[in-house]
């Protein structure tokens, strides 16, 4: 993949000249003010929402705004006659959200052990904030090649969130029960949160283990079977199809 | 350089094939203009010969090899101009450059070609407030960053001031010069032939007549020649064959009128286009 770094450079670069970091820095800034306020006890509770919100939300957001800025000047096209490859091109999609990810994570962690002596398991933390952000990211590309703008965009958005990440919120103020809460793991949200916990609590081996595995798992089939077609399809239609 | 054969391809929501059974070679170091109307598949082949449209049937070749055997790396030495001007709005003429700058293993000085095309004051400024004039200029300097060998171009000076227009075409023809192929599209009559060394006619799906400007004039031109004369303050005229301009009544006439206008029967490339394809050309 010899273009990937100058992708993902070339990406970073965008991001910055469309303003869509901008809203990215707002938000991290509104964390570290709000870890400001909070107790270190609840800061320890809190963190894991702030890198489940960031890797999970802010990734499909910004994979979104990015798209649909691509989608709407057609530039795809221009890309594709040169000597990238479509792997390259989704890979470094990817890749900017994880580097994304990472740089919020160590603005946090940074912020929160200046202000509050707060630390975690940072070593079980990144591998696990990569994976989640990459299948997030998968996820955001596959919704935003499948929405018309970025108002269905917002739309497929929300219904992911009602569909895969309320049931898990649900189940933890008992309005489900555990007998169906258990299979919540196999909702990707939950699946992620399992392992971003990892460094802040004690979660039971097995689920570790499984989240690792179904989570892998699940990129690559998504990869594969959702979003390398669906990229193909857009890419017919915006070749005039 | 390039050779089709029985070319094919239907999209996959048509049960009508949009190429159906072209065959044509496009030399190295020839202009090949492809003509036809809107919806006659030159788009669809142009897709189909840049690799961005596969499941094609038929065979074509490139340089010696089936196209379908090239990986990414076919575009080293490929440049294309689409005929919408594409370009990343919020970054200036000179980032959008940078950034396809960087993808390609060879790529030539942007000063000298965006001083030709006169976008290099204009450089600084961000692509999104330039002008579809300036954004096509701007496409065609993209087309060329990675000094290809081969150039597909889609309706490349449609937009441009002729002053442009005329620069953008000797650039053209100087890449020939050098060495470089160009497929060409366009339904400016004008330009195509000016430029094109041979052009194929397509419609529905199907390639009409294929041949040089000059072949295809004089095959569906007439062998004739009109001379018009003033004679007691009328317009006259007088029609001869080809054949008839080495006999004594088209000297006498010559010798003895006032000539005002000759004509030969050759036609344009225009008419051509009409009456191969059956469509009149856009206004």
């Amino acid at each position: 993949m010899p273009n990937l770094l100058t992708l993902v450079k070339a990406e970073f670069f965008r991001l910055n000249k469309y303003n869509l970091f901008t809203a990215n820095f707002v938000v991290l800034i509104m964390w570290v003010v709000l870890a400001y306020f909070l107790e270190a006890e609840m800061l320890l509770r809190f963190i894991p929402f702030i890198f489940f919100m960031d890797s999970i939300m802010m990734t499909i957001l910004l994979v979104g705004a990015t798209l649909f800025y691509e989608k709407k000047e057609h530039t795809i096209n221009s890309i594709m006659v040169t000597p990238v490859t479509e792997h390259e091109f989704l890979t470094a999609k990817v890749l900017v959200n994880v580097v994304n990810s990472l740089i919020t994570v160590a603005v946090i962690s940074i912020a929160v052990y200046f202000i509050k002596e707060v630390t975690f398991n940072y070593l079980l933390l990144l591998p696990a904030i990569v994976l989640v952000t990459v299948v997030h990211s998968l996820i955001g590309i596959r919704l935003s090649y499948s929405a018309k703008d970025f108002t269905s965009h917002l739309i497929n958005y929300m219904l992911y969130v009602f569909i895969f990440a309320l049931p898990p919120i649900f189940a933890l103020f008992g309005i489900i029960s555990e007998s169906v809460s258990r299979f919540f793991i196999l909702l990707p949200p939950e699946a992620s949160s399992v392992l971003i916990n990892t460094a802040f609590t004690q979660i039971e081996a097995w689920r570790v283990v499984f989240s690792y595995i179904y989570l892998i798992a699940l990129s690559a089939m998504l990869y594969m079977f959702s979003v390398k077609p669906k990229f193909n399809e857009y890419l017919m239609k915006e070749t005039g199809v | 350089m390039i050779k089709v054969r029985n070319m094919r391809y239907k999209y996959r929501n048509s049960s009508q094939y949009a190429v159906d059974g072209v065959d044509f070679n496009i030399n190295e170091g020839e202009i090949f203009g492809f003509l036809g109307p809107s919806g006659a598949g030159k788009s669809t082949t142009q897709k189909v010969l840049i690799k961005l449209l596969s499941g094609f049937e038929g065979e074509i070749e490139h340089r010696g090899k089936p196209l379908a055997s090239y990986d990414d790396s076919f575009y080293q030495d490929v440049g294309v101009s689409f005929e919408m001007p594409i370009s990343f709005s919020k970054l200036t003429a000179i980032e959008n450059l940078d950034f396809f700058k960087r993808l390609y293993k060879k790529t030539v000085d942007i000063e000298p070609l965006l001083k030709r095309v006169g976008l290099w004051d204009d450089r600084d400024k961000k692509a999104g407030e330039f002008s579809k004039g300036m954004k096509i200029r701007l496409n065609f300097v993209r087309a060329l960053i990675n000094d290809p060998k081969f150039l597909f171009l889609d309706e490349p000076t449609n937009g441009v001031d002729p002053a442009n227009s005329r620069i953008m075409k000797d650039m053209i023809r100087e890449f020939r010069q050098k060495g470089g192929t160009v497929f060409i599209t366009s339904h400016i009559m004008g330009d195509i032939d000016e430029l094109c060394d041979r052009v194929a006619f397509i419609s529905q799906g199907k390639l009409r007549e294929e041949g040089s400007p000059r072949d295809l004039k004089i095959k569906y031109g007439k062998r004739t020649v009109n001379v018009e004369y003033r004679e007691n303050g009328d317009v006259h005229s007088q029609l001869f064959s080809m054949d008839e301009i080495k006999t004594e009544p088209f000297f006498n006439l010559l010798r003895n009128k006032e000539i005002e206008t000759i004509h030969s029967g050759e036609t344009t490339l225009e008419e051509i286009f009409i009456k191969v394809t059956g469509v009149k050309l856009r206004a």
